[in-house]
């Protein structure tokens, strides 16, 4: 395999991940309203088994925009409306966008009350946008004048498209769970983000179909539910990928820091399941207690997992300045990876 | 056309045997989450090489002469790790040398090899050469076949003889030698490996240069 290019950042400004802050909407949704829906006894059973115990829906009129917004709000208690409206650089990753033609980031932009100089849709980041997000951000923080920048991951796919009637009988129905996360950025060393590691796997491209299970594209009118899916061929060749890709880009930036995979304080992960969980710390020698995840309580949350178990974390003040937090994640079939490592500073 | 099984398979056993997995008894709805569970990251190195040391490679070299070399126990001499100063035995095909692993250690050998089948059976032991019990268990395939390309693919498998744990012969040994070949065996994986990689960089540098994979010294 080729090595991808490192972008070595060590001669620019230090970016800080100075808060991070979250949203679930509406009561959890228990697992029970999935099995209801089984086409058997047998396949309720495993639904119980392998499901989350609960994940939350978004409703039906509630906005990406909005998501982000309530997502926000906490920010602005702790940091200042004047915090907020400062936001020079803002970028947001929508798992199901509200209007498919156009991005939520100016209409973000007007929620908030800021002008940003940089506003950017980006919709290829997958589970692992959190990462790619950050990069960015950093990206534009370091080579310009900006100096604060708000990232936002929401993830609203589970109560619109999995609890269509005949999705929810599917036995990934339960597994998603909708959400929102946000991280504020700002070009100091507070909480330096120490290094970050971003890989596109073009090879892996084109794995995963969104379709509506017949003739029908998403945007005619007729018969057939939408839905992302793989191919049953595909199914295990994206979990060995997954099994390598995460670890794999962790440890290329365990390498660079100069830490070993067991060193770390806290490992955030994306969550599509509870093998990978299992897997990915096993790769990195760390106990399950250093490898949190918001699973059982909040099912797959896509790009959202890392910023809402990072933000469920420090509330219960289980993050302590200078911890060494790691991230890492993968997108969709694996045509994308990411992780980044920064020093806490955003304890409560 | 479907089909149901006309043999009688499993008829002389009258219940489900317990960790037999058939498609009768668990289809795949039911098999697929046992065996995604079964995939890991990482495994630990027990699982992987407790009891057996599997080890295999790629040569780009032809399969046939990358078989005679091997089947020739005096190849030894040159891909091994420490196995040095070959020299037959009395007794026909038992070949004597020094595992130099071991202080004034001797290593004996006997080549079992089958050409149709392209296997090269090394049964060795230490310091005796009555009880050939650390057998090395290689195979050469042909990589077109498996590979669709030129060249060949060896498998090399050792199991864990327990008289890796405890030497048999004590009495057999060299006074005050502070080593037991069993006391290598978690290094063998990586250890054979090693020995593999010189195995392949042997036969591809000769293959590359237009030189007999096997010299023309063991003719």
């Amino acid at each position: 395999m080729i090595t991808p290019p490192h972008h070595d950042t060590s001669g620019l400004p230090p970016v800080s991940l100075v808060d991070v802050s979250s949203y679930l909407p509406g009561e959890p949704v228990g697992t029970e309203y999935f099995t209801q829906f089984a086409r058997s006894d047998r396949m309720a059973k495993n639904v119980m088994f392998r499901s989350p115990k609960g994940r939350h829906h978004v409703a039906r009129d509630e906005t990406a925009v909005d998501m982000v917004e309530r997502a926000v709000a906490p920010l602005i208690e702790r940091h200042g409306e004047d915090a907020i409206a400062d936001v020079d650089v803002l970028i947001t990753h929508t798992q199901l966008p509200d209007n498919p033609v156009l991005g939520c980031g100016p209409e973000v932009a007007r929620r908030l009350g800021i002008r940003p100089s940089f506003a950017y849709d980006v919709h290829n980041g997958g589970c692992a946008a959190f990462v790619h997000m950050m990069a960015m951000a950093r990206m534009v923080l370091q080579t310009t004048t900006a100096r604060t920048a708000l990232i936002a991951a929401t993830q609203n796919c589970a109560g619109p498209v999995f609890t269509q009637t005949d999705i929810r009988k599917l036995a990934q129905a339960p597994v998603p769970g909708d959400g929102c996360g946000v991280g504020l950025l700002r070009k100091d060393d507070s909480a330096p983000i120490l290094d970050i590691e971003c890989r596109t796997y073009p090879e892996f491209a084109g794995d995963m179909d969104f379709s509506t299970n017949g003739e029908r594209k998403y945007w005619e009118p007729g018969e057939g539910q939408g839905c992302v899916s793989f191919t049953e061929s595909k199914v295990t060749k994206v979990f060995a990928r997954g099994n390598r890709l995460v670890p794999e880009v962790a440890l290329a930036v365990c390498d660079r820091i100069g830490v070993k995979g067991s060193e770390i304080d806290a490992f955030v992960t994306n969550q599509p399941n509870r093998l990978f969980l299992r897997n990915w710390h096993d790769a990195l020698e760390l106990p399950p207690e250093r490898h949190p995840d918001t699973f059982d309580a909040c099912g797959n949350l896509f790009a959202a997992g890392i910023p809402v178990t990072l933000d469920v974390e420090n509330r219960a003040g289980r993050l302590a300045n200078g911890s060494l937090v790691l991230m890492s994640a993968f997108a969709h079939a694996g045509d994308f990876a990411g992780a980044a490592a920064v020093r806490w500073g955003a304890a409560r | 056309m479907v089909t149901t099984s006309s043999l009688p398979a499993l008829s002389d056993i009258p219940e489900v045997l317990p960790g037999v997995l058939r498609i009768e008894n668990s289809d795949k709805d039911a098999t697929t989450p046992i065996i995604m569970d079964m995939l890991r990251s990482v495994y630990p190195h027990d699982q992987i090489f407790g009891e057996y040391c599997p080890v295999q490679a790629y040569i780009a070299a032809p399969p046939r002469e990358v078989y005679e070399y091997l089947a020739d126990t005096r190849s030894l001499e040159e891909w091994s790790y420490s196995l040095r100063g070959f020299v037959e035995t009395d007794e026909p095909g038992l070949w004597l040398a020094h595992d130099r692993l071991g202080s004034e250690t001797e290593i004996f050998t006997r080549t079992v090899a089958h050409p149709e089948a392209m296997t090269v059976d090394y049964h060795c032991a230490w310091d005796q050469g009555q009880h050939l019990w650390m057998i090395y268990l290689l195979r050469v395939v042909d990589a077109q076949v498996v590979f669709n390309k030129p060249g060949s693919v060896v498998l090399w498998v050792n199991c864990k003889h327990p008289f890796y744990d405890e030497n048999p012969y004590p009495e057999t040994a060299p006074p005050k030698r502070p080593v037991w070949v069993g006391d290598f065996w978690d290094m063998f994986s990586a250890g054979h490996q090693l020995e593999m990689d010189n195995l392949k960089a042997i036969c591809e540098y000769r293959a590359a240069h237009g030189l007999p994979i096997k010299p023309d010294w063991m003719k």
